[in-house]
């Protein structure tokens, strides 16, 4: 009833003039739609739209805490060794106990550990004897003997009496869920520890880069002339430093550790962005809204900071979301040649290395770290796209 | 100088060096010569590629000049550093050419508008900038609505209102206006211009017009210049020029050249001038249009005309008169 009335009213006023103008005041024509929004939340608008930006930012932010709160949910920390429980995979092959009661797991060094229903590993069995022509190690179990039986690969735990083979079983690992290293220290640990060194060197490199960069490239291009060529050369120079040499070269300055992985990084790594942010400002400030901003008397520094740098910030992610996996790969690549990080510590590129000892018999051990790895470097890119996006307000929609 | 004179510019030029050892150099603005007094107008009017960006750039001292004076309200600032000329900046304020690429994308109006006020020390923080701010909107057709966009979110006319109450906010005396309509819609263009001119009978400003065709300065202008590769070919009353155009370029920019050959004449009354601009970086000896002038003289080739005053405030320069 009420809409009929309204519509008719709409009519009606069509109708009266159908070429004439609608009654409009000023006010409402310069009226736009659509609701305000601050920056940040507009920010945040626009990134949200993107899916793959948001798991990006999910992934990292569990990897963060993962990473902050994780060692302090765990009983081990990531240098203590059990030297009995090496190579413990994060799925165990066991062999069931005649009474039902527990299993048995065959260790590398050919101990036999307790593995209780639950899945966590109970105390390992004391070794009596071992009989050769038998092929068989005993032990003791609650009083009776267990035997491992090496004459058949895999090894199998049997009844020496009854001399059967104990029915196998596939149970998880709950007290090691990620399994152990060589050492027989815990990879969910390490991987805590790994991830933290790891993320602490990508945005350290980050802040140290951005910043330094940002400050250099943005004062070489606005300069411009003499100054621009000076600065810009000495980039040069410092881009032909053989990286490694170099890094090598600080570490047996200031003793290996990761202190100098991340004065490494950042004296190093900003040359990139100096560039690029250089060649942003270059082209910028011949804009006429940086002109405008001549004219009106702003300082240099409003120039660089309101003008010039806000709008040159889309290639300035992008060359930080690159830069994020490569210090990465540095430290892990460092770890690698034995000068990064120090044992007992831990990073994703020092894990990797270690387990590509016994790569053949345990491949999980460099399946974890590299996958965690990757779900950075995917993670980063990610969220530096969508960033990038979501900063460019003509994307508005 | 009269103490009435709001700019005086005496034969300001200004070469960009492109090549140092080969000396080729572009003879953007080569000695113009106009003074603009207190709340009037000059329009200065010319073919694209003439200088006329170039020489507004050089008024309000983005390049520094070649050669020449400026004076703004009878001090010289032509040589004076970026430092000494920031409390002047507050006098001379700049209206430019292309409504997109002088806004910041980034910021909001609000910003855009206080950014002069935060540069002179007016306001000392943005959160101050409302009660400035808001007046202004409002005084060139906008509202307070408007001042948390993002200028990108505007139409080319809005806006040029937002560059033109960036340069207003200050309350300047004298306003640049490099071309403020030639990038917008004619339906927009009168309200522009009305704005501006509303504002000058306000405050008594004075403004330097700049436009590429005559039609668009005749409603603002008291004064009109006519440039012509960086040199003045004409410089009279606003009303004159359309009455009595002198100089052979004026007359073809007014689309009235007369042509000798009458077979042609018939068809090509109103074909405006023949030819191409010739390049700034090597102009034609003598009368820069002499390639292009139906009127050419073998003295035209040799010898550049001096501007001079043919009759009361009607200044040419041209071999003809
Ligand atoms: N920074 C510069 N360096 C070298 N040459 C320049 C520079 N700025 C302008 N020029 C040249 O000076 C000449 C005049 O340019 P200007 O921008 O002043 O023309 P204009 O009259 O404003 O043209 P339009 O109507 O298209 O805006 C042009 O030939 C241009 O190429
Ligand atoms: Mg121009």
């Amino acid at each position: 009833m009420e809409n009929e009335r309204k519509n008719t009213e709409a009519l009606n006023l069509i109708c009266e003039d159908p070429w004439g103008a609608l009654p409009e005041s000023r006010q409402e024509r310069e009226k736009i739609a659509g609701r305000n929004r601050s920056f940040f939340s507009d920010v945040w608008f626009r990134f949200r739209r993107k899916p793959t930006a948001l798991a990006g930012l999910a992934v990292i932010l569990i990897l963060l805490i993962f990473a902050l709160f994780g060692p302090y949910f765990t009983k081990y920390s990531y240098s203590d060794q059990n030297l009995d429980l090496v190579n413990i995979p994060p799925y165990l092959s066991v062999f069931e106990a005649e009474d039902g009661s527990c299993y048995f797991y065959i260790t590398q060094s050919l101990k036999v550990v307790v593995v209780n229903k639950d899945g966590t590993l109970g105390r390992q069995l004391t070794r009596l004897r071992e009989d050769e022509k038998q092929k068989m190690i005993f032990f003791d179990y609650n009083g009776e003997e267990i035997a491992i039986f090496y004459g058949m690969q895999p090894y199998v735990i049997a009844n020496p009496v009854a001399r059967t083979v104990m029915p196998r079983a596939k149970v998880w690992n709950r007290s090691y869920v990620l399994g152990t290293d060589t050492l027989g220290r815990d990879i969910l640990t390490r991987l805590m520890y790994g991830t933290r060194v790891s993320l602490l060197v990508a945005f350290i490199a980050v802040i140290v880069n951005m910043v330094i960069g940002i400050v250099y490239g943005g004062i070489s291009g606005y300069a411009g002339g003499a100054v621009d060529n000076i600065m810009m050369r000495i980039v040069d120079i410092i881009s032909t430093i053989p990286l490694t040499l170099y890094v090598i070269l600080i570490m047996v300055l200031l003793g290996s550790g990761l202190h100098s992985i991340i004065i490494a990084i950042g004296t190093v790594y900003w040359v990139d962005m100096a560039r690029v942010v250089r060649g942003q400002v270059l082209t910028l400030k011949e804009q006429e809204f940086v002109v405008a901003s001549k004219t009106i008397g702003s300082p240099t520094k409003t120039i660089l900071t309101q003008h010039l740098i806000p709008n040159a910030m889309g290639p300035i992610l992008v060359t930080v979301t690159m830069l994020i996996p490569s210090a990465i790969f540095m430290e892990a690549f460092l770890g690698y040649l034995g000068i990064g990080l120090q044992p007992p510590l831990a990073s994703l590129g020092t894990m990797c290395n270690d387990a590509t000892e016994n790569l053949k018999s345990c491949p999980h051990q460099l399946f974890i770290p590299a996958l965690v790895i990757c779900l950075i470097m995917f993670a980063f890119n990610f969220v530096g796209d969508g960033l990038r996006d979501a900063l460019d307000p003509k994307l508005k929609k | 100088m009269s103490e009435k004179t709001m700019l005086e510019v005496r034969d300001l030029t200004m070469h960009f060096m492109l090549n140092k050892s080969k000396n080729l150099k572009v003879h953007a603005v080569d000695g113009i010569s106009f003074a603009i007094p207190r709340g009037k107008t000059l329009g200065l009017v010319g073919e694209s590629g003439c200088g006329k960006s170039t020489c507004a750039r050089t008024i309000i001292r983005i390049y520094d000049p070649t050669d020449g004076k400026i004076f703004l309200d009878g001090q010289d600032i032509t040589r004076l550093s970026q430092k000494e000329l920031k409390p002047l900046r507050k006098k001379m304020q700049m209206i430019f050419q292309d409504p997109y690429a002088s806004l910041n994308a980034r910021m909001v109006v609000r910003d855009i508008i206080a950014e002069p006020l935060l540069a002179h020390g007016i306001i000392h923080s943005k959160k101050e900038a409302g009660e400035y701010v808001y007046p202004m909107l409002e005084r060139v057709g906008l509202t307070r609505e408007h001042a948390d966009r993002y200028a990108h979110e505007f139409s080319g006319g809005q806006r040029q209102r937002i560059g033109i109450a960036r340069a207003l906010i200050l309350q300047p005396e004298l306003v640049i206006c490099d071309e403020p309509i030639s990038a917008l819609d004619v339906s927009i263009q009168a309200q522009v211009v009305n704005l501006l001119k509303d504002y000058q009978e306000e405050k008594g400003i004075s403004y330097l017009f700049i436009a590429h065709d005559l039609s668009m300065v005749r409603y603002v202008s008291d004064q009109v210049g006519v440039m012509y590769l960086g040199q003045m070919a004409e410089l009279c009353e606003a009303e004159e020029i359309y009455r009595k155009p002198l100089h052979p370029y004026t007359q073809g920019l007014l689309g009235s050249i007369p042509i000798p050959n009458p077979k042609l004449a018939r068809e090509k009354v109103t074909s405006g001038i023949q030819g191409d601009i010739p390049s700034p970086v090597n102009p034609p000896e003598g009368c820069r249009f002499c390639p292009r002038c139906p009127y050419a003289k073998p003295v035209c080739s040799r010898e550049t005309p001096r501007l001079k005053e043919v009759s009361p405030g009607h200044q040419v320069a041209c071999h003809l008169y």
